[in-house]
């Protein structure tokens, strides 16, 4: 499904690298850019990906500068509180995003989670745009449910480059993202748990300190040093062994 | 003027209220006249009264004598130096009048705008306005969400509710034939309304949501 064509910002796309369907129009996804009436460019340099089935094109890239979308499940930081409100942050030097005190699950003015500076919390940003900070909220506002949202206490949180935390978020890692330190720990017998946010975090718990900083320092470093598969099958058993 | 200056800085003592009457431009404190802006003195000497009236048959009390008014003119030329965000100039805007104004900055509970007309005039100076989330439509005001009533760059029609604090008037486009009465695309084209919430850019064929004005 995925053809390997590397492109740079504002290159001339050659127009059979994409893709073309009978029925359904061209889908743009993030990287690219539409300029009427017949130009489209990318906007990052990495590599254009298709998928002729859903007549989708868009660009795989990496960076460490995450861009708030709505609809992205992240991992926030609580800086402060204010009236009916929490600022929180989702990456360093950027404004913070408001997250409303009602806005989790069974929360009313009378009970809700009492959070102060430093607490994390996964949430999904509901408004994110280039003029305003943007919101997140830790309930799923259709159903009422958290659904996995709220607060996470205790564990460690670490920070990935913005192409790792995708991958962890695929539906099947292994496959897909080549992902599998993850899976060897947990065959090895280490018990675990993680949450990912696509602003490049990730939080860890497990039992005692060792663990989640052993954990921890094999996703970073599964990220820093882009290890394959072999290579993190070998770190997920040495680390393992010394747990 | 041989004692009263001719240009007065805010906090001048212009003289005692036994001598003259407040206008505008200066402010009574502890019996005492000074001036609020910074701009030349004029002095206004009242109509001479009326002779006392030549009846002999009738005693009248004497009016007391009518003291000269002094007032601070708002000196309109480039040299004199604004100090607040409310800026100089000729006309200021008042409660109920209809403004022309430039959105500068939206957060989820206001937008901030500058004013740039009010009613036929254009200002020389910017004055800063809000529009309260509440204050952006008739019905359904709990509704309104900012990032689809207004975007920063927008010209608004609003009316004047409020004179406000010290760095804001305070504004509002819940009527018909107030809100955005000109807009630019994200894409950087003019748009054009089509209905009292949505603009289409006719480049692009996107449309953005907007509180609209009704075009008269």
């Amino acid at each position: 499904m995925a053809t390997e064509t590397f492109v740079l910002p504002g290159e001339t796309l050659d127009p059979t690298a994409l893709p073309s369907h009978p029925k359904l129009p061209l889908k743009l996804g993030p990287g690219l850019r539409h300029i009427p009436p017949n130009t489209i460019t990318p906007t990052v340099a990495g590599q254009l990906c298709t998928d002729k089935r859903k007549n989708a094109v868009w660009v795989e890239f990496n960076g460490s500068r995450y861009i708030p979308t709505a609809g992205d499940l992240v991992i926030a930081t609580i800086q402060k509180s204010s009236v009916d409100l929490y600022h929180a942050s989702l990456s360093d030097y950027t404004p913070n995003a408001s997250l409303p005190q009602l806005s989790f699950e069974g929360a009313t003015k009378k009970t809700r989670p009492q959070l102060t500076s430093g607490n994390l919390v996964y949430g999904r940003v509901t408004l994110a745009n280039k003029h305003m900070d943007p919101e997140l909220e830790c309930v799923s506002s259709s159903t009422g449910k958290s659904e996995g949202l709220g607060p996470l206490t205790g564990g460690m949180l670490f920070t990935i480059s913005l192409g790792m935390a995708r991958r962890m978020m695929l539906p099947k890692p292994v496959e897909q993202g080549n992902l599998v330190v993850l899976d060897e720990l947990g065959a090895q017998g280490v018990a675990f748990e993680i949450a990912v946010g696509r602003n490049g975090r990730v939080w860890v718990d497990s039992k005692t300190v060792k663990t989640t900083l052993a954990i921890g320092k094999a996703i970073v470093d599964t990220d820093e040093k882009g290890l394959g598969v072999e290579d993190q099958k070998k770190l997920a058993r040495k680390l393992a062994r010394d747990l | 003027m041989a004692q009263v200056t001719s240009v007065a800085v805010p906090g001048q003592l212009l003289g005692p209220v036994s001598e003259y009457q407040p206008g505008p431009g200066t402010h009574v404190h502890n019996s005492n006249l000074y001036a609020s802006i910074l701009g030349p003195v004029r002095k206004l000497n009242p109509p001479k009264p009326a002779g006392p009236q030549k009846r002999l048959t009738k005693i009248t009390p004497a009016v007391p004598a009518a003291l000269p008014t002094l007032s601070i003119e708002r000196n309109i030329s480039a040299a004199s130096q604004d100090g607040g965000s409310k800026g100089k100039a000729e006309i200021l805007p008042e409660v109920n009048s209809t403004v022309l104004c430039r959105v500068t900055r939206i957060t989820p509970k206001q937008a901030q705008v500058a004013i740039l007309v009010v009613g036929e005039t254009v200002l020389d100076g910017e004055w800063q306005g809000l529009i309260r989330v509440q204050d952006v439509r008739a019905t359904e005001k709990d509704k309104v969400k900012i990032f689809e009533s207004f975007r920063p760059g927008d010209i608004v029609r609003a009316v004047v509710i409020s004179l406000g604090d010290q760095s804001n008037y305070y504004l509002a486009t819940a009527s018909n034939n107030l809100g955005v009465i000109m807009a630019t695309s994200e894409a950087g084209n003019a748009m054009y309304p089509i209905s009292w919430k949505e603009y289409k850019d006719p480049e692009t064929g996107a449309s953005e949501s907007r509180k609209v004005a009704k075009p008269f």
